[in-house]
């Protein structure tokens, strides 16, 4: 057992998690001299994030010099040397964003435009699929708060929140007292369908468990059902004709019921088809019952991100400025689509590591093209970055705009100061912007 | 007839973009006029004689008498076609993205493999493609509700996933095998796959007809046989052949018609 902290000297509530899309808005910080000491309310996994700050931190600019190793250097020669670098190249990506804040996603935006580079986020390596479907057949959106106050069907497929978002359960869907669901969990029925016997599966009422990658087949034949078909073999997609039917039924008579979905559908064989065959499930489970449906969304801000871009360019990830004008093609302007087929000539990653989430052959290609890296802390992307530029925490060195997976904008405070030399994505990206502005007038 | 031949001077590893190389835009001009015809590299404008070498004979009075002729590597440039409306235009080497797209009448030959997108929100035209192609062929863009709405897509090799997706008219023909999902959100138009489809043809179809001559793994359950025909009439043509007759997709409430052959 640990011992409660009592050594701290300030208290801030209401503070607003930066790890997963939950965006946790209830969390309370323990302060002493200018240090977060303690965490109250966050899970384990945004605990972890907040407190463990200075481990692996970058504190200041730097450039890698001609024996490639990374040296300290100053603000203004590093800022201008990417200026240049982004200036003169011809296919430049800008990737990332999914923790940060609105405010420097705005800025990404404009500098995406001076420069022609094509702009995208984590969408496009988990739920870029999903904006896909909804983009193809709409989206039954809801709120937390709804689900919270009115859920009495959860229906978790391909995610498990127990380990990825671990108060999604007891904060939001499963065990809280909602308005119309008194008794919280005794008033719930949870599901989760997954081909894994996940946490989740472990604390849920059923679990019924598919084939991977058969997904496309298994909604298909609910939507069967539901319509008033007959299942023509005993077995669809390794799940009991019987279980279906019998899923059908719960669905059909429950009052209000919501689907979280995760990259366990996502990125099966059948990809964005899954979601959108998915959508037209609640769709027609509107027909008896009231449904709808969320997306399992990762980091703080990849929403947001999503939700800026298509308010600023209409085009919700992998937007090409390359003509002047925005451009949107899955598969051409996504960035791992153009790692592959080895376009890009410049690659500045903002408030992400694509050393740890792209393929290793996206990476060989990273390897050898400019890079820039605007992060908090040395990941796997730092070994491959020629210029490190050092930026602040959302939520906990900076205030902004993050948004939760319910599309709920939810303002993060400032708790704390940031380290001496650290500034802000915001400020690194405005005084990136000016330069490159300059240097366009320049000719 | 006018032949314009353009061949690679230059390569590159960034994507040119070819979508103002149409017949109906230079039938009519000079080799210099010609040469000087902008194309896109990455966010930079070129002028075609950068990266081409370019030859001119004969003479058109219409766009439609015209032969543009790519020669040499094409497996980086995108949109060739693209918008085309009449004339022809022949390439001698694999094709990047997004050949044929948004064509509305014309011709296009492609003597290699092109990449994803090819024929999307085709209207009218012909467009050929002697090798393979990736995913998405006939499809629509993103978001939209109509994919093909007119105009033929032969593939004399193999087509790769979600062919003729949202397709609302026209035709294709895939001489080879096909991934899954060949005319899913099919709402018209006519798809033959002569070789085999890994699984789940026509997923979310509303009408149209989807044949299948050759092996396929699994159909959805949205699929009902009505019946085994011999010899059936489909789409103009006898089709030699015991083939199962399916009507689907029943989960989407669609009436459209999969032949597969036994």
């Amino acid at each position: 057992m640990h011992e409660p902290i009592t050594d701290y000297d300030k208290v801030v509530r209401n503070c607003s998690c930066s790890y997963c899309g939950n965006n946790c808005d209830d969390i309370t910080y323990l302060i002493k001299d200018n240090n977060i000491v303690g965490v109250r309310h966050a899970c384990r996994l945004g605990a972890s994030k907040i407190i463990n700050d200075n481990d692996q931190r970058l504190l200041n600019p730097m450039v890698r010099n001609s024996e490639g190793i990374l040296e300290e250097t100053s603000w203004d020669y590093a800022l201008e040397l990417t200026a240049q670098l982004l200036h003169d190249s011809i296919r430049p990506v800008l990737y990332g964003w999914g923790e940060t804040s609105v405010e420097a996603i705005k800025k990404g935006c404009q500098i995406a435009q001076a420069t022609g580079s094509v702009i995208d986020n984590q969408s496009t390596i988990c739920h870029g699929a999903t904006i896909q479907a909804f983009q193809k057949v709409g989206h039954p959106v809801t709120t937390l708060g709804e689900v919270k106050n009115r859920a009495d069907v959860i229906i978790y497929i391909g995610t498990n929140p127990m380990d990825d978002h671990p108060r999604h359960l007891t904060r939001y869907t499963t065990f809280p007292e909602g308005f119309f669901r008194p008794n919280g969990r005794d008033d719930r029925t949870l599901i989760t369908i997954d081909p894994k016997y996940t946490n989740t599966a472990k604390v849920s009422d059923e679990w019924i468990q598919f084939n991977p990658n058969e997904d496309y087949s298994l909604i298909n034949a609910l939507r069967v059902i539901l319509s008033g078909g007959e299942l023509n073999t005993n077995e669809i997609a390794g799940v009991d004709k019987d279980t279906l039917y019998k899923l059908v039924e719960t669905m059909k008579n429950t009052e209000n019921g919501v689907i979280f979905f995760g990259l366990g559908l996502t990125q099966t064989l059948t990809k964005q088809r899954s979601v959108d065959i998915l959508i037209q499930l609640v769709e027609d489970l509107n027909r008896y019952s009231k449904w709808s449906m969320l997306p399992m969304r990762g980091f703080f801000n990849v929403n947001g991100f999503n939700i800026a871009m298509t308010s600023e360019t209409g085009y919700p990830y992998g937007v090409d400025f390359a003509r002047g004008y925005p451009r949107y093609m899955i598969g051409e302007t996504t960035t791992i689509d153009l790692l592959n087929r080895r376009e890009p000539d410049f690659f500045l990653a903002v408030a992400a590591d694509p050393g740890i989430q792209f393929p290793g052959y996206s990476l060989k290609h990273l390897a050898s093209i400019p890079t820039v890296q605007i992060d908090t802390h040395w990941g796997p992307y730092t070994e491959l970055s020629d210029i490190v530029l050092p930026s602040t925490r959302v939520g906990v060195e900076t205030a902004g705009t993050g948004y939760r997976m319910d599309s709920i904008p939810i303002y993060m405070k400032k708790v704390i100061d940031k380290p001496e030399n650290c500034h802000s994505d915001e400020w690194i990206l405005t005084q990136l912007y000016n330069r490159i502005i300059n240097l366009k007038e320049a000719g | 007839m006018k032949t314009i031949t353009i061949k690679t001077k230059k390569l590159t590893q960034i994507p040119i973009e070819f979508d103002n190389i149409l017949p109906e835009e230079l039938y009519d001009k000079p080799k210099d006029q010609i040469d000087n015809t902008i194309i896109y590299h990455g966010n930079k404008e070129e002028v075609l004689s950068t990266y081409y070498d370019v030859s001119v004979s004969g003479i058109a009075s219409s766009p439609d008498k015209c032969l543009i002729h790519l020669i040499g590597d094409y497996s980086h440039v995108k949109y060739i076609g693209s918008h085309l409306s009449c004339g022809l235009i022949i390439v001698d080497s694999d094709v990047d993205l997004h050949v044929g797209s948004e064509m509305s009448g014309g011709h296009i030959i492609v003597n290699g493999n092109a990449e994803s997108y090819a024929g999307r929100e085709m209207s009218g035209g012909l467009l050929e493609i002697i090798g393979n192609t990736k995913e998405l062929c006939g499809c629509a863009y993103m978001g939209q509700w109509q994919g093909m709405t007119g105009g033929k897509i032969i593939i004399y090799g193999n087509a790769g996933k979600q062919l003729g997706e949202s397709m609302a008219g026209g035709e294709i023909i895939v001489k080879g095998d096909c991934d899954y999902l060949p005319g899913i959100h099919m709402s018209n138009g006519y798809i033959q796959i002569d070789g085999d489809v890994t699984q789940w043809p026509a997923g979310q179809m509303k009408n149209g007809e989807l044949v299948i001559n050759g092996h396929i793994e699994q159909t959805l359950q949205g699929f009902r046989k009505i019946e085994a025909v011999i010899n059936p009439y489909i789409h103009g043509e006898y089709h030699i052949g015991r083939y199962n007759h399916y009507i689907g997709d029943e989960s989407a409430r669609g009436k459209g018609s999969v032949w597969i052959k036994e």
